[in-house]
């Protein structure tokens, strides 16, 4: 298993221990890529209740001009 | 991470961004290309003093006509603390046009369950087009806090199926049916 494995980065954390450099980089390399996979999901899921409201109550009350 | 791999993440997710906006306004504008949408706005002037005397909002003219062409004019005088005339009759399926002016205070309407809504501005002909899809009564409350009866201030449209919709032009009312 490689250091940079999320497990290997948990089994080095430690209240009580400071985590070693190993361990800060080993978290470090997967974070951010949980941030942006967590941004996304949200992202998409405004777009989709947008496309909802848009879709399914704006067009249907009927359009005016 | 490195910094080159944070400079390239930084531009994905600005590119993911901008793309969500893109596709946010390109739907909204074609579909307010191709269904002609956009928000009630008509600069027609009209005396509000006399309003009642003369011109287009007097008390004859008011209510619903259907001309020879088979277009809908509905013109609706909004008072304090009512609207002339309190129930308005149109068919389903249709292209409306409604025509309203104020003589005493700014008021306003929301037709309860469809997109029309606007104020109406003493001075100012309020204009909204638009097709009621489904028939039946639609509750049309003044939104614009116009004085102490604003909240008993509330008229209706009543929509009537195709079949039941007068084939004569001229006037038609809530009891036509």
């Amino acid at each position: 298993m490689s250091t940079n494995h999320p497990k290997v980065a948990r089994r080095h954390y430690s209240i009580s221990e400071p985590a070693d450099e190993e361990a800060v980089k080993a978290a470090l390399a997967i974070t951010p890529r949980g941030a942006f996979v967590l941004a996304a999901l949200l992202l998409c899921m405004i777009l989709a209740g947008w496309l909802a409201f848009y879709f399914l109550l704006f067009l249907p009350r009927g359009t005016v001009g | 991470m490195s910094d080159e791999d944070i400079q390239r993440s930084e531009l994905q997710w600005s590119g993911l961004a901008l793309s969500a906006l893109a596709i946010v306004l390109a739907i909204i504008i074609l579909s307010a290309i191709a269904l002609a949408i956009h928000p009630p706005s008509n600069i027609e002037m009209v005396d509000p003093a006399t309003l009642h005397l003369r011109g287009e909002f007097i008390e004859s003219n008011l209510g619903t006509t259907a001309a020879d062409d088979d277009t809908i004019t509905v013109r609706i005088v909004a008072t304090q603390f009512a609207f002339v005339p309190r129930c308005t009759a149109v068919p389903a399926g249709k292209r409306v046009t409604i025509r309203m002016a104020a003589p005493d205070v700014v008021h306003g309407i929301i037709v309860i369950g469809t997109n029309v809504n606007t104020m109406v501005v003493p001075g100012f002909v309020s204009q909204v087009r638009t097709v009621f899809a489904q028939p039946g009564d639609y509750l049309m409350p003044c939104h614009e806090y116009c004085g102490l009866g604003h909240s008993e201030m509330w008229g209706t449209i009543r929509v009537l199926p195709q079949t039941e919709w007068p084939q004569r032009p001229g006037k038609v009312d809530c009891d036509a049916r």
